[in-house]
């Protein structure tokens, strides 16, 4: 999704205000300048009357200029993404390196991530508790389905490890764009990769394992469905959440009919498994 | 020994809701910090103010390492929640569409007390009440300070 900036010349008396005037139409992040303010919304949302009407609101109070620009796509994470450093998980069990790293045989499995501003490098801990995870359960032969792929780190661990057919999406166009590229570059292009979300997915479909590395409030949503899409037996594996949050989490899936079998917690976010009863 | 700063930077972004595009792109990736990481910790952190404006301040390190701090939202955020005005009122001085009775002004100016630079909750209710009145917000009642 593309981005309008709008940029205030403002009192900053003013500057609050305004922030929650936008907020309410949708604009998401805003920066305070010197000049007044530069705030953010998607392309889909802008609506130059509604801000008009909102400066008119306030113009016997204070004088309020504004200018819109179009925002072009970059990978802001560039700088970030071209310095990376590997990481590992377990010992000699997974390395996650970039293209421009050398292999390392060590392990017994290396997966080759350029993330272009997708998120799963393994360099978060809900990234690397779910490739721990994957690795204490078989994946031979099994069904995947990946929520919320991002990168697709965790659909292609879960393709290195056998398992087949692997099903992974995302919201975002650009996840997916680099989860197939990912793909790839791993040898795994047969993983399908789609951008939707979890209702562009056919509820007749069976899964034997669902991975979910998302947050608290998705996750409590969406575990039932996710449920419904397993097999006897399937697991459940679910990561973007802090320990305070795990019990509520523990409590839906355990409704839905699913046993906790494994539990990570690293620096306060919690990752668990769960088993179809 | 304690990591160098590199320096800092603040955002207001909507909880649950930060994402690698401007304004948090350019902001950190100019600074070689990993973008991604930030969203998903700012989103996770925010799950319960999901939407709400919070003022995030980013502290970043040589090392390209950070540690971020979130702040209480807004006063006019949370006196737009409070009075639950959709637009608030199209002419502030006049026509006055929507109100907060003096307790949740109380409410807001003891949430807000840490970040503003007010030494008392009255001068701080005095403070939100005038925010409220530029809004077009009536503060309905009586000042408790009208009251002795």
């Amino acid at each position: 999704m593309n981005y309008i900036e709008l940029s205030l010349t403002l009192s900053p008396d003013y500057t609050d205000i305004l922030m929650a005037e936008l907020g309410e139409l949708g604009f998401e992040s805003f920066v305070e300048t010197d000049e007044g303010l530069l705030a953010y919304v998607t392309e889909d949302l802008f609506d130059e009357t509604a801000i008009q009407e909102v400066i008119a609101k306030y113009e016997e109070l204070t004088a309020i200029a504004y200018q819109v620009s179009s925002l072009e796509k970059k990978n802001w994470n560039a700088e970030w993404e071209q310095n990376y450093e590997p990481i590992t998980v377990g010992e000699n069990l997974v390395r996650v390196r970039a293209s421009f790293h050398e292999p390392d045989a060590a392990f017994q499995h290396e997966l080759v991530i350029n993330p272009k501003m997708s998120f799963g490098t393994g360099h978060h801990e809900t990234t690397s508790m779910m490739l721990e995870h994957q690795m204490h359960i078989g994946h031979a032969g099994k069904a995947v389905l990946d929520v919320g792929s991002g990168t697709g780190i965790l659909a292609i661990l879960a393709a290195k490890m056998g398992a087949s057919p692997v099903v992974a999406f995302d919201i975002e166009e650009w996840a997916v764009e680099n989860a197939v590229e990912n793909a790839g570059l791993n040898n795994h292009p047969e993983i399908r990769v789609f951008q939707g979300t979890i209702a562009d997915v056919d509820p007749a479909e069976r899964y034997d394992i669902v991975l979910a590395n998302i947050n608290r409030n998705v996750l409590l949503v969406e575990i039932p469905t996710y449920v419904s899409l397993l097999n006897e037996n399937g697991y459940l594996f679910v990561s973007g959440f802090y320990e305070h949050d795990a019990a509520d989490i523990e409590a839906k899936a355990n409704e839905a009919g699913m046993e906790l079998v494994r539990s990570l917690t690293k620096n306060q976010w919690s990752s668990l498994v769960f088993r179809k009863a | 020994m304690a990591k160098e700063v590199g320096g800092y930077v603040k955002l207001q972004v909507k909880g649950g809701q930060a994402n690698p595009s401007p304004p948090i792109g350019p902001a950190l990736g100019s600074k070689g910090l990993n973008i991604m990481e930030f969203c998903k910790q700012f989103n996770g952190r925010t799950q319960d103010k999901m939407g709400m404006i919070l003022p995030v301040l980013i502290t970043y390190y040589k090392d390209k390492t950070f540690d971020f701090v979130i702040k209480t939202p807004p006063a006019p955020v949370l006196l737009k929640e409070a009075a639950k005005v959709k637009g608030g009122s199209a002419q502030p001085n006049r026509t006055k569409v929507g109100s907060v009775s003096w307790d949740q002004v109380k409410q807001i100016a003891e949430t807000k007390m840490p970040d503003l630079n007010c030494f008392t909750v009255e001068s701080a209710m005095r403070m939100i009440a005038g925010t409220a009145r530029s809004m077009g917000i009536t503060v309905t009642g009586t000042a408790p300070w009208d009251n002795q």
